[in-house]
């Protein structure tokens, strides 16, 4: 904090403290989010939500509704007959036909011309329910004879007009499975001299972007598709909203407004989108549907819970020598992201630390509860929280000190794990030792426990948790790729044009950064376009914290393509060969001795206004050097692994429970740090939104039904809250990365859980296995009123 | 479980009288203008909106036909001093309770309710006669002013003039949400008598955050002190039971009876003072637990000070 | 159908008129008829401060604000402020400091922060965070927000 460090005029911004681009725009109130874009004749929308657990629908009168002055249309699963099914397993449409599955079920939706009108025919649609058994634990829904939640095939209208089974009845409840192992767990166990086992619950949070989820949709005079929508993944969703419409693709545009908000809340098609598509369609008018707060916290997907059973084991001389995994997923309703998070759990399981033999399984088992998401960190939070509470548990079995077993099983660069990851530049050693020492970890550490008895009600304690991520993308679809287009003007303004979205996270200025650092331009040169799906390149998304480093080597490619042409034009001009010239400063200059030779914009003039006339446009699509995973899911599934290493000091009053959160030390392993403020923003928000899940937030679901949908229940931390933060970044250079750059998005909300749970336990002599740590989950815990989690006995 | 929630998730549906049934609006400028229109009847009264705009969105509010604005009623504002009573008009908010420096020393624990309520933007809206009709089990001023002895003034219209009675505090909760306020009297003030010199007092509101919670408990407690005892003790519990309240088994236990030896039994009979529930918020047995705990503090913060 | 209420009142300086129904809080007046969209909704019930406007000086939730209840008061909005020293040297500091990620909560942040200051010119940061306790910002964890805010403090007139 404190003094901005000046860039010298023309110096590099790689590593600076460089303001956001749109922050001024966004400090004045002048930025238009999806809220505040209104079209010409526009309708307003509203969902009739079932508020059933779980129903056969029996009928829908939509009659009074229709009537209602001002209301445009009301449509029923009935009224569109060809809708196709949603979302990651198909297992859903998006007006239900026969049977609501939880209370935020979409059953019907109303276009009007206002909100007000909307709101009132909603309440004039007679719903009759025939209310069935509810299974609201994957523990009920597993057991025989359990009520079935897609006992029956999802049959549609195929585009031959003939029924078509799009998602297979499930028989058993479980939607989804996963299976790993690398080396030989009875193995493994028979090496061990120390075995701990726990069973974990890691329970719901949810988003709570700021800007509540909205999207206007509009079809043109030729039946082109617009959609403004807050999709992270724009070209993905064109392609899957054209096979949802029958639609050829190339008629769908997707405008991404500013968002407010997404940490991945944004990555499914969930049912409000493809519905506003729907009566934009049948009105023939542009439709506007946005949520309110409490729709927010029903609607909108859950982080995955998971309730996960592990053994691990390490030998006397500290080093890991198995993990055994099995996790439940409650899979909710319907199948989302939620039920891929073993994607990523399995590598935490596999990976974290070296370790040679390990199984992992999930199952995702389907319930009457809320559906889960990708949040960021995508299961990672729940993996690691795991992991760390048995790093602290074999450690103190062993009589080793927590910090020294970590630093023998933490992997160093070069390394490749079982499991195919490549750990090209690794700075995991440097993290657990800078984080440490900052914070005074190894002595805080034994403090705390010679106080265990001391008969204080205050308790302080140290935590410490690492963890890994994927650091260069994430090779989940056929292409991990990015494309950019850059155009330079006869001003030298150059117009970066590229696939990457931009939410919040700062992208648009990085991007710059790295065109300028190239072109020798000051960052007022440059504009970043990046909203719009007929104008940008195809990029997979904004996910995997990959777009820096994605992005960022796109951008990087055609910025150093123009750099050629430039260059090139000088060298003709000036008759000097091209490796002799470089541009700084917005000149192009000798490189020995930076003498100038031309202003940019004159040279780019002169190459325009010349008998061999030409502009400076480039593309370049970037695709990094991973593998998509095989069937047993080895394969280097990034182009680099990024690993963060946290301390956290922690206190807890015994009287009432309450953890405070006093101080977080973190050393992040960034490759190299592009935008010092902005790499300092996802940190500290990243660790605050760590501390929510850990400490304060908590969606309450009981029988199917969400207890605290809003912000008065559900406790968002807030100022007064915040720990000390003191952030370490640990350059590493990644030798792909731009400039060598790593992910960092999603890094800082992983281990605070985790590095809490083990403070509170370095505090108090309690371990607790169960999120969140409220003061009253605390309260019981420490008090002997309180079971831990249990494993289910049907699994 | 909490009785106030749907049994199912029935998204929130809009009570019968919702605010559509309102067909007037009126703000009147004098306190005689006010009760004349709350004789006549019907009447759903607006003061800072804080609660009222809430429930109306969720439609737990039930509006009459005449929605009366009370904010521009000049005799309901201001804090003042009558023969030996502070006086707190019913529009008085939580800001100015703040910024009153004879309230920060004379009145603590109401200082530090106000300073412990929603945020910023609700304390320069929300007035004590809105917390005091809302009446809610955890309404923040409401312990601080039930250890203060405090009054309510209600006004209503009586033969064409403004009549006034008063009703001491603990009397006026009935239950969550209900007072003994008529529906044609207005709340005008809350008289509260200037506690003796020396008289000391605290407030508790337990929550993870300095304010913006909703309190899953609340303790209030005077007193006098005489050497190490403790006399005209008063103490006051929020969330526990189904209004605020006082707590006389509580206060038996302390009065005139030395520290730190009563304090067992004073915990004892706090134990038989409350009957909290379980709800959203939490369980009944965490809250017995901290009622006991945090009031276990207190009084050994008293006895050492 | 329900009541119809006018009401005059003072918007960013200007002398507006406008008619309002009783259900209208000051939030949707201002966005939906009036077409000020940088006062933002983020829940509608007082708990985000996404939708802090100042109100005779004083900073509120306009979300919990009953429309009708404008007549004859003096509205301050963010976009009322394009001028206002204060505000220009915090959105200057937000801008420097880093304070601005996605910048939903931001013009709601802003609002509240120029009434903290006029209240107390150099706050602490403590002052400062229980000033801005009513704001919920789900992506700078807060901490620049409060760098932002001390420097805009100490650079202020």
């Amino acid at each position: 904090m404190g003094t901005m460090d000046k860039t010298a005029s023309g110096g590099s911004l790689i590593g600076k403290r460089v303001p956001k681009m749109d922050a001024p725009e966004k400090a004045g109130g002048k930025t238009r989010y999806i809220h505040d874009i209104d079209l010409p004749g526009q309708l307003h929308a509203k969902i009739l939500r079932s508020g059933e657990v779980h129903a056969k629908i029996v009928s829908i009168d939509p009659g009074a509704a229709r009537a209602l002055p001002g209301v445009h249309a009301v449509i029923t699963a009935a009224d569109v007959s060809w809708q196709r099914p949603i979302g990651v397993a198909k297992d859903h449409l998006p007006l239900k036909a026969d049977r609501v599955r939880s209370p935020r079920d979409e059953i019907a939706a109303v276009a009007a011309e206002s909100e007000e009108i909307a709101n009132a025919a909603l309440k004039l649609i007679k719903v009759v329910y025939e209310p069935l058994p509810v299974v609201v634990t994957a523990e009920e829904s597993l057991k025989p004879g359990a009520t079935l939640v897609h006992g029956e095939d999802l049959t549609v209208l195929g585009p031959d007009g003939k029924p078509q089974v799009v998602h297979k009845a499930s028989r058993d409840n479980v939607a989804m499975t996963f299976n790993y192992g690398q080396g030989d767990i009875a193995e493994g166990e028979a090496k061990s001299d120390v075995v701990v086992e726990d069973v974990f619950w890691l329970h719901y949070v949810t988003h709570c972007c700021m800007g509540v989820s909205g999207v206007i949709a509009e079809f043109d005079a030729s039946e082109n598709l617009l959609l403004y929508s807050n999709t992270q993944v724009p070209f993905l969703h064109k392609r899957e909203f054209a096979e949802l419409l029958g639609m050829d693709p190339g008629r769908i545009r997707i405008i991404q407004p500013p968002i407010g908000g997404g940490f991945g809340s944004k990555l499914d098609i969930y049912p409000f989108e493809p519905i506003a598509i729907y009566l934009a369609k049948i009105t023939r008018r542009p439709v506007k549907l946005i949520f309110t707060r409490e729709e927010e916290f029903m609607a909108s997907p859950t982080r995955q819970p998971v309730l996960l059973k592990m053994r691990s084991g390490c030998s006397k001389d500290g080093k890991l020598t198995f993990r055994d995994v099995e996790t439940v997923h409650d899979n909710g309703a319907y199948t989302s992201w939620g039920a891929t998070t073993p994607f990523v759990m399995m590598q935490t399981i596999s990976s974290l630390y070296r370790v040679p033999n390990c199984n992992y399984r999930t199952r995702a088992i389907y319930t009457n509860n809320p559906y889960a998401g990708s949040f960021r960190g995508y299961g990672n939070l729940q993996a690691t929280f795991a992991v760390e509470a048995h790093m602290d548990k074999l450690a103190e079995a062993i009589g080793m000190d927590p910090l020294e077993f970590r630093l023998i099983n933490a992997q160093i660069p070069g390394e490749i794990t079982p499991q195919g990851m490549h750990f090209k530049s690794c700075g995991f050693k440097d993290c657990l030792l800078t984080a440490a020492s900052r914070s005074d970890y190894q002595a805080k550490f034994r403090a705390a426990r010679a106080k265990w008895k001391d008969g204080n009600q205050i308790k302080r304690g140290v935590g410490m948790a690492s963890m890994l991520h994927v650091g260069g993308g994430a090779k989940i679809y056929p292409s991990d790729g990015c494309g950019t287009i850059i155009k330079i003007d006869d001003f030298a303004h150059v117009t970066l044009i590229t696939g990457a979205s931009e939410i919040g996270q700062g992208s648009e200025t990085v991007l710059a950064q790295l065109a300028c650092e190239e072109l020798g331009l000051p960052l007022s040169a440059v504009s970043v376009v990046n909203s719009d799906t007929d104008i940008k390149p195809w990029d997979v998304g904004v996910h995997a914290s990959r777009t820096t480093f994605i992005a960022g080597n796109s951008a990087v490619g055609a910025a150093r393509k123009a750099k050629s042409k430039i260059l090139g034009a000088a060298a003709a001009k000036f008759a000097k060969p091209i490796e002799t010239l470089d541009l700084r400063e917005s000149c192009v200059v000798d490189k020995a001795g930076g003498k100038k030779l031309i202003e940019i914009d004159k040279l780019i003039r002169s190459l325009h206004f010349s008998d061999k006339a030409d502009l400076v446009m480039t593309t370049f699509y970037y695709e990094p050097p991973s593998e998509k995973q095989d069937k047993e899911f080895r394969g280097d599934v990034s182009a680099a692994y990024a690993w963060a290493t946290q301390v956290v000091e922690v206190e807890v009053d015994t009287d009432t429970g309450i953890v405070k959160l006093l101080k977080v030390t973190g050393a992040h392993d960034v490759g190299r740090v592009i935008n010092r403020l902005g790499i300092e923003g996802q940190v500290e928000g990243g660790v605050v939104m760590g501390q929510g899940y850990a400490l304060t937030e908590n969606l309450i679901v009981e029988n199917g039904v969400i207890r605290n949908p809003n912000f008065r229940d559900y406790k968002l931390v807030t100022a007064p809250e915040i720990p000390d933060i003191d952030v370490s970044f640990i350059e590493t250079m990644d030798g792909e990365g731009p400039q060598g750059a790593k992910g960092v998005g999603e890094a800082p909300a992983i281990c605070i859980a985790a590095a809490v749970a083990n403070g509170i336990y370095n505090a108090t002599g309690v371990r607790i296995t169960a999120l969140p740590f409220t003061p009253e989950n605390v309260y019981r815990a420490l008090h002997s009123n309180s079971q831990p989690p249990t494993w289910i006995a049907a699994a | 479980m909490d009785a106030q929630l749907a049994a199912t998730g029935r998204p929130s549906a809009l009570a019968e009288e919702d605010i559509t049934a309102v067909t007037t609006y009126a703000a009147p400028h004098s306190l005689a203008e006010a009760v004349a229109l709350l004789q006549a009847g019907d009447v759903t009264v607006l003061a800072g909106g804080t609660d009222l705009m809430p429930q109306s969105k969720t439609g737990r509010a039930r509006f009459q036909p005449l929605l009366m604005n009370i904010r521009r009623i000049p005799e309901l504002r201001g804090i003042g001093e009558v023969e030996g009573y502070v006086r707190f008009g019913a529009l008085t908010t939580m800001t100015e309770l703040l910024d009153s420096a004879m309230v920060k020393t004379r009145f603590n624990a109401l200082w530090q309710a106000a300073d412990h309520f929603a945020s910023d933007q609700l304390r320069n809206v929300a007035t004590i006669g809105g917390n005091i009709c809302n009446a809610s089990p955890a309404g923040d001023t409401l312990v601080p002013l039930l250890v203060f002895n405090a009054r309510v003034v209600l006004a209503s219209e009586t033969n064409g003039a403004v009549t006034a009675r008063a009703l001491p505090l603990v009397e006026f909760f009935v239950g969550p949400g209900r007072t003994q306020r008529r529906p044609n009297e207005l709340l005008t003030a809350v008289e509260v008598p200037l506690p003796p010199g020396g008289f000391v007092s605290e407030f508790y509101k337990f929550g993870t955050r300095p304010a913006l919670d909703i309190a899953t408990i609340a303790i209030g407690l005077g007193a006098m002190r005489d050497g190490d005892r403790l006399r005209d003790v008063r103490i006051a519990f929020g969330a526990v039971a189904p209004t605020p309240i006082r707590a006389p088994k509580t206060e038996a236990a302390l009065e005139g009876k030395s520290l730190p030896a009563s304090i067992e039994a004073a915990l004892a009979a706090a134990a038989a003072d409350i009957q909290p529930i379980s709800d959203l918020r939490a369980s009944a047995w965490y809250r017995h637990e901290l009622v006991h705990n945090v009031l276990r503090r207190m009084l050994e913060h008293v006895s050492k000070h | 159908m329900s009541a119809s209420i006018d009401i005059a009142f003072k918007l960013n300086g200007i002398h507006v008129r406008a008619k309002v129904s009783p259900a209208m809080s000051v939030l949707e007046m201002l966005r939906d008829e009036l077409h000020l969209t940088g006062s933002k909704y983020g829940c509608g019930e007082g708990e985000c401060g996404a939708c802090t406007i100042n109100v005779d000086g004083l900073s509120v939730n306009s979300c919990l604000m009953f429309a009708a209840d404008c007549d004859g008061r003096e509205i301050v909005t963010i976009e009322g402020l394009v001028s206002d020293p204060r505000t220009e040297s915090l959105k200057k500091s937000f801008v420097a400091y880093g304070a601005v990620q996605c910048g939903f909560c931001t013009p709601g942040i802003i609002m509240q922060a120029r009434h903290l200051l006029e209240k107390t010119q150099h706050p602490t940061p403590e002052q400062i965070r229980r000033g801005i306790e009513g704001n919920l910002c789900r992506c700078t964890g807060y901490k620049k927000i409060i760098e932002a805010i001390t420097e805009a403090s100490a650079a202020s007139p």
